[in-house]
């Protein structure tokens, strides 16, 4: 990273964030158990970034991410978008939020609606920002479509998400992200459920963003490999807490903490030796 | 002689737009105590192999043509009342979403005991029991978690009641079907050494499916490479994954990342599905190859043999044109 960047206020900030999920009480178990999904973090990311975030299931990488769309309010510690908090956010100043912070979820059978062809997908952030009229949305529809590998854009704007594959799935889950220019994208597993050959044709599309917008991301993964290939700087995860932060290649050739040695050993690779 | 030889297979859906050949023409054989496994992208055919190989297909599928030679029984002229007496007990399979191959409402142990008293109905309750404590300790789950309901198991721990109930008959032969695609690294991990050690110490044979290319060469020692409904490359994990041959392999190793190839790794083109309706009797590769040879579109490509072990399906002078570049 550049001295210019260090000195410029992070796109996003956590600090000292903690999140306690409270097991109701119920007739079975007296009390109440609170379970920390997140434990005191605090991290930064810089514009134009891609910052991974590692780690295994149930680590709490995925609250992070919705917590930074704010599907969820952190129980402690303040999160803040351009040097501003945005803790309890309401009406309008939350829906400015969220269409400054989108989202790429996991699984693209799940994350697009079935009922809705892929040029009305893409639209409805624009309808519900009141953002141009028919006419310009549909021109801002079919660039975009273009811009994530959807070429040529009219043979994908009446097509519905069962007539797609995963791959094309997801492009449009990128388009629907990208179409209201935001600042920051929460990426949460975005390849995990593609082909290999797919899903690089995607960590590509990622990166062209990056490039062409100046765009920043959190990617959250438990994929070392894509996350070295993709990010700038990593962060390992660990029941809640961050164990290891760092530049993507440091972390991986030279890891300090125990379970980022263990997550690299259990990485599968081509090392026949059985 | 071969545990399970299967000859000039071809499996195909009956689908409005026609017959969809699935799985076409293919040939392979596993001696007992071997592991094969099977890659490709979705839709190349390997779960359809494994389905058939199980006696599990679909109403709308069915064997075009072939044999499928198991232990001296040909599999593909079996009846549904054959299968049942067969399946579990002769071949079993490990199935891809452990969440949903248990039955939430059943305790964990009594699912596995079901599968032993339905082969063996001589059996006593208490030899089941028996069988059923042994079968969990192989897997590593502890004897105080058998009567558990599949949801108080984590993701891993159902997998291995997964595995458990794959071996309780124990099997010559287990298909396990990306039974890790759904675990984290660390668990899967775990579940590929757990698979590894119960092959050796039970000498089972193993078809392991997976679309992760790094998970079938961690377990396999024989590789099949598939695209479009054809094998069209086979070898062992070395030949295969050392020095690929085939076009196909070539790409779909050149986009895959590991954390030492992440600097030179291949981006191909956006491609298109092979169509699996229309038979045009050329290589199903040649629209995204990038040999662009005319011959390769209406010519059937004939196996190549590169060793005693190692074959690819392409034309002979491209695989050597290729090597000269």
């Amino acid at each position: 990273m550049t001295e210019e960047q260090n000195i410029q206020t992070p796109i996003i900030e956590l600090n000292g964030v903690t999140k306690e999920y409270s097991s109701k009480k119920n007739f079975l178990s007296k009390g109440e158990t609170n379970i920390i999904a997140l434990n005191n973090i605090s991290l930064a990311i810089q514009k134009k970034e891609i910052f991974g975030l590692v780690g295994q299931s149930g680590s709490g990488k995925t609250t992070i991410g919705r917590l930074l769309v704010k599907l969820e309010e952190p129980t402690k510690g303040i999160i803040k978008l351009n040097g501003k908090p945005t803790n309890k956010l309401k009406g309008k100043a939350l829906k400015h939020y969220r269409s400054k912070v989108q989202m790429i979820f996991q699984d693209p059978y799940q994350s697009l609606n079935p009922h809705l062809s892929i040029a009305e997908t893409i639209i409805e952030p624009l309808v519900v920002n009141k953002i141009g009229n028919a006419l310009t949305r549909r021109d801002k529809v079919l660039e975009t479509l273009e811009i994530a590998g959807l070429s040529p854009g009219e043979d994908f704007f009446h097509r519905y998400p069962h007539q797609l594959s995963g791959g094309q799935r997801q492009r449009v889950a990128v388009a629907r992200a990208i179409i209201l220019d935001p600042d920051f994208i929460v990426a949460d597993e975005p390849t995990s459920m593609l082909d290999a050959t797919i899903a690089i044709q995607l960590f590509q599309l990622l990166l062209d963003i990056r490039k062409k917008f100046k765009m920043t991301f959190l990617f959250i993964t438990h994929n070392l490999a894509a996350a070295r290939y993709l990010c700038d700087r990593i962060a390992v995860i660990h029941n809640g807490v961050i164990v290891e932060t760092g530049s993507a290649d440091k972390v991986i050739k030279d890891p300090q903490h125990p379970y980022t040695k263990k997550l690299i050993l259990a990485q599968p690779g081509f090392n026949f030796k059985n | 002689m071969a545990l399970l030889k299967v000859e000039n297979l071809s499996v195909g859906y009956k689908s409005k737009k026609g017959m969809v050949n699935a799985v076409n023409n293919i040939s392979f054989s596993i001696e007992q105590g071997r592991s094969l496994g099977f890659v490709g992208e979705s839709g190349c055919g390997k779960t359809t192999i494994g389905m058939t190989l199980m006696g599990l297909l679909p109403e709308n599928a069915s064997i075009l043509k072939g044999d499928i030679i198991f232990n001296g029984n040909n599999l593909a002229s079996f009846n549904d009342e054959k299968w049942r007496a067969f399946r579990g007990k002769e071949i079993s399979m490990i199935f891809q979403a452990a969440m949903n191959a248990l039955n939430p409402v059943i305790r964990v142990d009594e699912q596995i005991a079901e599968v032993i008293q339905i082969h063996n109905p001589a059996m006593s309750k208490s030899d089941v029991s028996n069988q059923v404590k042994k079968i969990f300790s192989l897997v590593e789950i502890p004897e105080d978690r058998l009567r558990d309901f599949p949801h108080q198991y984590s993701g891993g721990m159902k997998q291995r009641a997964i595995i458990a109930m794959a071996l309780a008959c124990a099997p010559k032969l287990i298909i396990a079907d990306e039974p890790t695609t759904a675990l984290d690294v660390i668990v899967q991990d775990q579940i590929l050494k757990e698979i590894k050690k119960i092959q050796k110490a039970l000498n089972t044979s193993v078809i392991f499916i997976s679309h992760d290319i790094a998970v079938v060469a961690d377990v396999c020692k024989d590789i099949c490479v598939m695209y479009g409904g054809h094998i069209v490359e086979k070898g062992t994990r070395e030949e295969v994954f050392k020095s690929p041959r085939h076009p196909y392999t070539k790409t779909l190793l050149g986009s895959y990342l590991t954390l030492d190839s992440y600097e030179d790794i291949n981006v191909p083109e956006i491609r298109e599905a092979p169509d699996l309706i229309t038979m045009t009797g050329g290589c199903r590769f040649s629209a995204n190859c990038n040999c662009k040879s005319q011959k390769c579109q209406c010519q059937t490509p004939e196996w190549v043999n590169l060793s005693s072990t190692h074959q690819a399906l392409c034309f002979e002078e491209l695989l050597n044109k290729d090597k000269n570049d």
